[in-house]
């Protein structure tokens, strides 16, 4: 089976695409907010294309991880269709902006601008144009899905891709159409339209399969055709549409110059944009070399990932990932706080990390002094003399090595005669002589320095 | 009767046509010129919207021109030929 | 010669006439002749309406607008608010228009009054005049003949005196074509220099609406009215307003370069050529220099256009579904409608169109070229604008036939240049236009021509 979405998601902007009517089709009484460009009035030519809107298709294209389309004429195209919703009888729609991404294991196909016709009640027969022209990009995948379960859950993620951006508007009835396309093996591809939900495309697709299965197992043909989703009673019905199978005949719109899309453009926008987790989380790996686990934890909070990388320019990466990981997780889980609520420069975070860094504390030391920061910010270097921390000097720590071997001799006897735990119980009687100022690793590295002038 | 008359006037649509086929034969290939001037990104920033007061006029005329309509200002055309 | 409009203007503005009295005297001149040139579809019912209110916005002080009162004739094609914009076609001869279209809107605001609607060719798809679902215009200048088209309500309502002047549109020599055929004065513009917004399409990489006038002065002044970039629409120039008229006195085309083409005898009647050589003789004994341009292709321009001009009239017409306004199209249109919109969906198939409607676009590029370089060479070109005279009326022709009225000013629009038109002469009593063609923005040196020409015709 493969099921493949084109999914149309309105743009929050507050212009309609091609003129200046407001929006908001649904706090309105029918044809209210229409005016003669996007009700297809005889002369009316329509405005230059939105700016947000455009903007805002390649910020979604690009959090979709795909591939702008640059230096490249992006014809705005006239999409010619006899349907009772289209005022112009076709549909402004452009090439792709953006092509190749991918976004939980879907590839993307291509992202482009579309204008929405208006609201046609085909039980009824009528037509509300408050809706004609109001921007919406279309994401098109190829038919990566294998199931229904596949689809709601892509469909699930790209929604809450999307609603990050705050450039699309609010799922709230209609904001967001599916058009499925289903294949089971053996038979042709069904197009399934007027799908207005995540639980309807859902239940689109599982009639189809049923429906379709049904039909090869009767030994019948399942025919190319285009079926409309009925949601009051959950089927899908052929909806026969000779003429929308046909050649579109599109044409750029000689009214509307075309778009050119530079680099300069989309750097900019990615710039500015929030970067969503999923993209954060790779980039980091890629940027900082750090693991995959390390940035899937940093990336849980933006401000977390924000203090994250301000560290990582003046820290070796792995080990402020290390830290931001485990340490800082713990401590701050531990005090119940999110990164937004720290009151510790980032500075302060990385003085203390450089100190870890070149050995001037342990890492037992630092994390002492990250709780000291996180309760009461001040200067690490202070808090390490505070609390009595600094690293003990060489002659100091020899010094107490030997102290704890002359004091502990039946340890030592044991440790020569075979016993390595004894070792750590020398170990720890030389950090409770040094106050733990001592690394583990260095006191267990002298003592059995010492131990083996004595074996 | 009028069949015939629409397959007449698609054939003399041809003729045109096949003079035009002729007509280009020699000529070289070109870029196509879709428009007059070159011309790029002419975009127009969004913002606030039209004002009601400067629809409700356009609405009227819009309303009282449509060939059928119901009280609330929809226009009403055919119903769908796959409605059940 | 010349001077009709700037007088009707001096009067108007002297109060000798006043703005309502010439709106009735518009309108007593159209319900006498129009039962037989059949100029105007519809008279505005409110033309007096509108001619006392700026009546009484001079009273109160206010200076009269740059078209004072005079009476405008708007071609059927452009929407005039609470007017029908029938296009000459039943698909909506009940359609009232419901807004104005910017030139209308800029000619109102300088106190233009739009006295009626225009006759013309069914949705501009015709060069004669004989096509419109309202009955045939007859030409004043040349009773029994054809107006041309497909402005031929326009022009023949100037050739008659039934209006000061009208605007009409020009697709492939609609504006020029019914000009030279009445003897009257017409411009297209440059594209993209006058505002579309409004104006219900025939090709629209190629429309322009221009004016057409008695004289090369009122021509000139309705265009520096609609001229002028428009932030409503989004394919123009960036030209902010143009000033033509205060450049027309003693026009000068002394050392000015101007182009013939060989090509244009190759295409014209003779009769028609004659009388185009003794006015490029004229402009020489004006001082100008006659020189020699190449426009090697300028044939196949005509195959070109009506290719490109049907897939637009068919995209431009798949509006026309019945459903909003009107009827639906296919069901009531004329035959050369029909032919065009069955045309257009031909070639516009996704097998067909590289072939035909891109190999078009292509031979677009060249035609452009060539006129280019031709207007580097020189400041304009001149020559016929129509390669026949007018047939009389009721004359059977094939629709190549009538596509090769055409070819002298298709080559205009194609590039996007501007053209216009001023009466050279006669044969037989029957008007003969001159064509002077300028480059881009060129009106200027288009309408110094002009005016010098008319000054000594």
């Amino acid at each position: 089976m493969m099921v493949g979405l084109e999914v149309h998601q309105q743009l929050a902007t507050e212009r309609k695409m091609y003129c200046d009517c407001p929006t908001n089709y649904q706090d309105v009484p029918p044809n209210t907010n229409v005016c003669p460009i996007c009700t297809g009035m005889p002369g009316s030519k329509p405005l230059s294309p939105n700016e947000k809107a455009v903007d805002a298709a390649i910020e979604l294209a690009l959090m979709l991880g795909c591939k702008v389309v640059i230096d490249k004429p992006t014809y705005i195209q006239r999409k010619h269709y006899d349907y009772p919703d289209l005022p112009s009888g076709y549909q402004r729609t452009s090439l792709p902006i953006a092509v190749d991404g991918e976004l939980q294991g879907v590839r993307i196909r291509e992202v482009h601008l579309e204008e929405d016709p208006g609201q046609y009640d085909p039980t009824v027969g009528s037509v509300d144009f408050n809706r004609s022209g109001v921007p919406l990009v279309e994401i098109v995948t190829e038919p990566d899905m294998r199931s229904p379960e596949d689809a709601r859950r892509f469909l699930r993620q790209l929604i809450r891709v999307l609603e990050f951006t705050g450039k699309v508007r609010p799922e709230a009835g209609g904001a967001m159409r599916t058009d499925v396309n289903i294949s089971l093996e053996g038979g042709a591809r069904v197009e399934v339209k007027n799908i207005n939900s995540v639980k309807g495309a859902y239940k689109a697709l599982k009639f189809e399969i049923t429906r379709q299965k049904a039909k090869l197992g009767r030994g019948e043909a399942v025919v190319r055709e285009t079926r409309a989703y009925l949601e009051s009673q959950m089927i899908t019905t052929s909806m026969r549409l000779k003429e929308m199978e046909e050649d579109y005949r599109y044409i750029p719109d000689p009214d509307i110059f075309p778009l050119v899309i530079d680099d300069a453009k989309v750097q900019n926008i990615r710039e500015q944009m929030v970067e969503p987790p999923h993209l954060r989380e790779q980039r980091l790996v890629e940027q900082y070399g750090i693991q995959q686990a390390a940035a899937n934890v940093i990336v849980s909070e933006r401000k977390f990932a924000d203090l994250f990388e301000e560290v990582a320019k003046e820290v070796d990466p792995k080990l402020a990932a290390m830290w931001f990981r485990t340490k800082l997780k713990k401590v701050f889980n531990y005090m119940k706080l999110s990164a937004a609520d720290i009151k510790f420069t980032p500075k302060q975070l990385i003085t203390l990390l450089q100190m870890i860094q070149h050995h001037k504390v342990t890492p037992e030391q630092g994390e002492l002094v990250l709780r000291e920061l996180v309760k009461k910010p001040a200067d690490p270097k202070e808090l390490v003399q505070r609390l009595g921390l600094e690293r003990i000097e060489w002659e100091n720590l020899e010094l107490a090595v030997k102290e704890a071997i002359r004091r502990n001799q039946k340890a030592v006897k044991d440790y020569l005669a075979g016993r390595k735990e004894a070792l750590n119980f020398i170990a720890g009687k030389v950090m409770e002589l040094t106050g733990g100022r001592a690394d583990p690793r260095e006191i267990l590295k002298l003592l059995r320095a010492e131990l083996l002038k004595k074996s | 009767m009028a069949e015939e008359r629409h397959k007449e006037i698609e054939r003399s649509a041809e003729e045109i046509v096949e003079s035009f086929v002729k007509a280009a034969e020699g000529l070289p290939s070109e870029r196509e010129m879709y428009y007059s001037q070159e011309a790029y990104n002419i975009v127009r920033p969004d913002g606030k919207p039209s004002s009601s007061e400067e629809r409700t006029e356009f609405r009227k005329r819009f309303i009282k021109i449509m060939p059928a309509k119901d009280e609330d200002g929809n226009l009403r055309v055919e119903v769908a030929k796959w409605v059940k | 010669m010349g001077e009709v409009t700037k007088a009707k203007l001096d009067q108007l503005r002297s109060g000798e006439l006043s703005p309502v009295e010439n709106a009735r005297r518009a309108l007593e001149r159209i319900s006498k002749l129009n039962p037989k040139i059949n100029a105007f579809i519809e008279v505005n019912n409110g033309a007096v309406a509108q001619a006392e209110a700026l009546e009484r916005k001079l009273k109160r002080g206010k200076r009269a607008g740059k078209l004072a009162g005079l009476a405008i004739g708007i071609k059927s094609n452009i929407n005039v608010n609470g007017l029908r914009a029938t296009c000459a076609s039943r698909t909506l001869e009940d359609y009232v228009a419901a807004y104005d279209a910017e030139v209308v809107k800029r000619v109102l605001a300088e106190d233009g009054i739009v006295i009626g609607m225009n006759n013309m060719d069914e949705f501009a798809c015709g060069s004669s005049g004989e096509t419109s679902a309202f009955g045939v215009t007859d030409n004043p200048a040349a009773p029994g003949r054809i107006p041309g088209g497909s402005s031929s309500g326009g022009s023949a309502a100037i050739a008659a005196g039934m209006c000061d002047l009208c605007l009409g549109t020009d697709t492939g020599g609609s504006i020029r074509n019914p000009a030279s055929h009445c003897g009257v004065v017409g411009v297209k513009p440059t594209y993209g220099l006058v505002p579309r917004q409004g104006l219900i399409d025939l090709g629209m990489s190629l429309d322009q609406i221009g004016p057409i006038a008695p004289d090369v002065y009122g021509a000139a002044l309705l265009l520096e009215v609609i001229a002028g970039k428009n932030l409503n629409e989004s394919v123009m120039l960036d030209v902010p307003k143009a000033s033509y008229i205060d450049k027309l006195d003693g026009a000068d085309i002394k050392g000015m370069k101007v182009g013939v083409s060989p090509q244009f005898v190759e295409i014209t009647d003779s009769a028609v050529m004659n009388v185009i050589d003794k006015s490029i003789e004229a402009l020489r004994d004006l001082g100008a220099e006659i020189v020699d341009v190449e426009l090697p292709h300028i044939e196949e321009a005509m195959p070109a256009y009506y290719l490109i001009v049907s897939v637009e009239f068919f995209s431009a017409t798949r509006k026309f579904d019945g459903r909003k306004y009107g009827k639906r199209i296919e069901d009531v249109c004329g035959d050369e409608v029909l032919r065009r919109i069955l045309r257009g969906r031909y070639i516009s198939q996704k097998e067909y169109r590289g072939k035909y409607y891109q190999r078009a676009l292509q031979v677009r590029t060249i035609i452009r070229r060539e006129l280019m370089a031709a207007l580097e060479k020189v400041d304009v070109i001149v020559g016929p604008t129509v390669p026949k005279l007018p047939h009389k009326l009721g004359t059977k022709l094939t629709p190549m036939e009538m596509y090769a009225y055409d070819y002298l000013t298709i080559p205009a629009n194609l590039a996007g240049i501007c053209g216009g038109v001023v009466k050279a002469g006669e044969v037989d009593g029957i008007p003969v236009g001159l064509q002077v063609q300028g480059m881009v923005l060129g009106e200027e040196q288009v309408l110094r021509v002009m005016r010098a020409f008319e000054a000594v015709s």
